[in-house]
């Protein structure tokens, strides 16, 4: 593989370049937290960070998002009819993304780009965008990417990865499409052979730094009703209050809502980030709640992401181990301790609830 | 306080087993630093694994909505405060409670101290007051008044104002504490400048509702946010809209509001949601010698009628 | 409301009894002069910009 070598001193030179080829996402800080924003012309993502507060995935999927516009006035000849909002799907890059919210994106593909259904809205930003890495040479605590399928260096979801040796970045050149960018930036030294053995003690370091893991292995094989009638549940959602704190910032949560709203004699149809957290996600028109108490949104939630998406697409968990839900949770509900818990779990050996 | 939790369990154990309540609500120790999780207890022998320190921010009084057992809650202060609302609003019933009380010394600010250690934090421990922090291996000792969440700094009702039991002596109420610096602060601003400041302090808001969740006042059984037959607020990320959730969040907690910090505390992108609360708290504090959750005998000024009753803004 | 950047004079509270026709013109009268003073709320408008 290919890997280019970035002296700091040619960074900013570089990204002033990409920018006018590129619309650039890169992580910026705001009082104490670091989030993905689009970078003004000259304005360099800051890289000094662990991970940012919520996940880059609006770039690619924004919270809110008008998907057609429409007119109410008769008088107008096309009233009525719903037409497609104006979109920018030019070339866009985020720079400074985690492996882990990498590989998120390819999960969350599973669900958007499917034979059968395709969301235009999100594959064609996502075909926009070249997904510039960062490697992680110091993960948090919280961090589970390396049981999670991911991990501080994993190169999947990724066009380049960048990794940090001090003076310079090593980057590897993943796909054509991260070359054409360190093309416009003008970044083609090629590195010096010691390059893959320095990148290879960095990314052993960073592995062995990461702290906490999951166990997976053992859910495909529990049975899904006697996981949902698992008595933890009680225990598991008692503290919960029932935000959205936790699907709002996972990187691979992608439910939405579709909203019609309306203005005077226009208006806009969009889609909404939505949340199983809610009661209103399932409620239905007659006002019947299929999942009306805070125990069955919760489960739905754990089950979700660690039983019906491991069965269904039988390729791990619908989690990347990025800990922002742990690190965010406002009452340390704990997606570790909760897929421990199915993973381990034993009907048979678990006659009394567990409290 | 850390000794309070032996006298909590202890209170707990003998409540359990003599029957008195069906389950004790407290605190179990976090999966991660400077967090606690809420949890119920219902066997006796399980009680080790309830816990006390100064993590134990989240308001308790928020899990006793609508409960039907006989429960024991650990109460500090604030959440005492929020028991006596929920009382008073029927929400529980006074007969079905054993409170434990807590005499608090202020919960500690869980931004404020992550943000001081940038390479995260390993282990933390507490004693009286001092609070050790480990990161990346190196121990540093922090003063705990230094880094109290605002509303303890700011709080002068740190004793339980109603309890059956005590987990350890009643302490010396804070005095001449400046509760209300921030309200007069934008109070002195102009409408334009008020209306750009709480613009930039809510730009962060991804509209998760931690902060009404997290408030045990908020128990309408669907919020006005999630109206939908009208739908009286837009759902997207639209500016107007997330202000018309603060404000009216807000204003549904007037004359309630115990100052507890739980908004505060739970919201994940780090907004001072008090600010709107505070004038409010104020505002009740000034025309009406109001303070919410003080005692069970007495009717919230919003749902009284007095003939003194301020009433100049009525024309 | 005014603390949180609504202009003063945008809201008013009355308490006017169905005898009180006149008191109820007046009132509407004001109310009505004081916002057009204001003009438009341009603030408290909803702008459409989301992506």
């Amino acid at each position: 593989m290919k890997v280019i070598k970035i002296d700091k001193k040619d960074w900013a030179g570089g990204i002033e370049k990409i920018q006018s080829s590129y619309r650039l996402y890169g992580p910026v800080k705001s009082d104490a937290f670091h989030d993905f924003k689009a970078l003004e012309k000259g304005e360099l993502p800051d890289l000094n960070f662990s991970n940012t507060r919520v996940s880059p995935k609006s770039v690619v999927y924004p919270q809110s998002e008008v998907m057609f516009e429409y007119s109410l006035d008769e008088k107008d000849a096309e009233h009525h009819i719903l037409k497609d909002a104006a979109k920018d799907y030019s070339p866009k890059a985020v720079l400074g993304i985690r492996p882990c919210d990498a590989a998120s994106f390819l999960l969350v593909k599973r669900n958007f780009d499917t034979p059968e259904y395709k969301d235009p809205y999100w594959i064609k930003s996502y075909e926009a965008t070249t997904f510039v890495g960062y490697a992680c040479n110091n993960p948090c605590a919280t961090c589970f990417c390396t049981t999670a399928g991911s991990g501080p260096f994993n190169e999947e979801g990724l066009d380049v990865l960048l990794v940090d040796e001090g003076d310079c970045y090593y980057a590897k050149v993943i796909t054509s499409k991260g070359e054409s960018l360190l093309n416009a930036a003008g970044w083609k030294t090629g590195a010096d052979g010691g390059a893959p053995d320095k990148i290879a003690a960095l990314e052993k370091e960073a592995g062995s730094r990461i702290a906490s893991s999951v166990t997976t292995g053992r859910l495909k094989d529990k049975k899904t009703t006697e996981l949902y009638e698992a008595p933890f549940w009680e225990d598991v959602s008692f503290a919960c209050i029932n935000c959205g704190t936790c699907t709002y910032l996972c990187p691979t949560c992608w439910c939405f809502d579709i909203q019609d709203e309306n203005s005077g004699c226009s208006g806009v149809r969009m889609r909404n980030w939505d949340s199983c957290m809610f009661p209103l996600f399932t409620i239905h028109g007659t006002g019947h709640n299929p999942r009306g108490t805070k125990l069955q949104r919760v489960r739905q939630r754990f089950m979700h992401k660690l039983k019906y998406y491991v069965d269904k697409y039988d390729n791990g968990i619908q989690c990347v181990g990025c800990g922002r839900c742990i690190r965010s949770c406002p009452v340390n509900i704990d997606i570790r301790k909760v897929c421990d818990m199915m993973n381990s779990y034993d009907p048979k050996a678990c006659a009394c609830p567990a409290k | 306080m850390l000794g309070y939790i032996d006298n909590i369990r202890e209170i707990s154990k003998r409540l359990l087993d003599e029957g008195r309540v069906d389950m004790i609500i407290g605190f179990r120790k976090g999966t991660i630093p400077l967090m606690n999780e809420p949890c119920f207890v219902k066997n006796s022998g399980e009680l080790s694994t309830l816990v006390w320190d100064s993590n134990c921010g989240i308001n308790l009084a928020n899990y006793l909505t609508d409960r039907k057992e006989k429960i024991g809650i650990v109460a500090k202060g604030c959440d005492s405060r929020n028991i006596v609302t929920h009382i008073i609003e029927n929400k529980i019933k006074r007969e079905k409670l054993v409170i434990i009380g807590i005499p608090c010394k202020g919960m500690v600010d869980k931004r404020k101290i992550a943000g001081m250690f940038e390479n995260g934090i390993e282990d933390i421990t507490e004693e009286d007051n001092i609070i050790r922090v480990k990161s990346r291996g190196v121990e540093t000792s922090l003063n705990k008044s230094d880094l109290l969440q605002e509303n303890c700094a700011l709080c002068v009702h740190r004793n339980p104002v109603i309890y059956d039991e005590l987990a350890a002596p009643l302490i010396e109420e804070q005095k001449s504490v400046d509760r209300y610096a921030d309200v007069l602060r934008i109070e002195a601003m102009t409408a334009q400048e008020k209306w750009e400041y709480f613009k930039d302090l809510i730009s962060p808001c991804i509209r998760c509702y931690a902060c009404r969740n997290a408030c045990p006042l908020c128990y309408c059984p669907t919020c006005f946010v999630d109206e939908s037959r009208p739908q009286w607020c837009g759902k997207s990320q639209d500016e107007i809209d997330t202000r018309t959730f603060h404000f009216l969040r807000a204003y549904h907690c007037a004359g309630r509001c115990t100052d507890c910090g739980a908004c505060e505390r739970a919201c994940p992108v780090g907004i001072k949601v008090r600010q709107f609360t505070s004038k409010l708290n104020k505002d009740c504090l000034d025309m009406f010698g109001w303070e919410a959750g003080l005692s069970p005998d007495q009717r919230p000024p919003l749902d009284t009628y007095k003939p003194a009753d301020p009433g100049d803004f009525i024309k | 409301m005014e603390h949180m950047g609504v202009e003063p004079g945008r809201l008013s509270f009355s308490w006017i009894s169905s005898a009180e026709s006149t008191k109820f013109v007046d009132v509407v009268k004001e109310v009505t002069a004081t916002v057009k003073a204001l003009g438009p709320n341009i603030n408290f408008k909803k702008t459409a910009k989301v992506a």
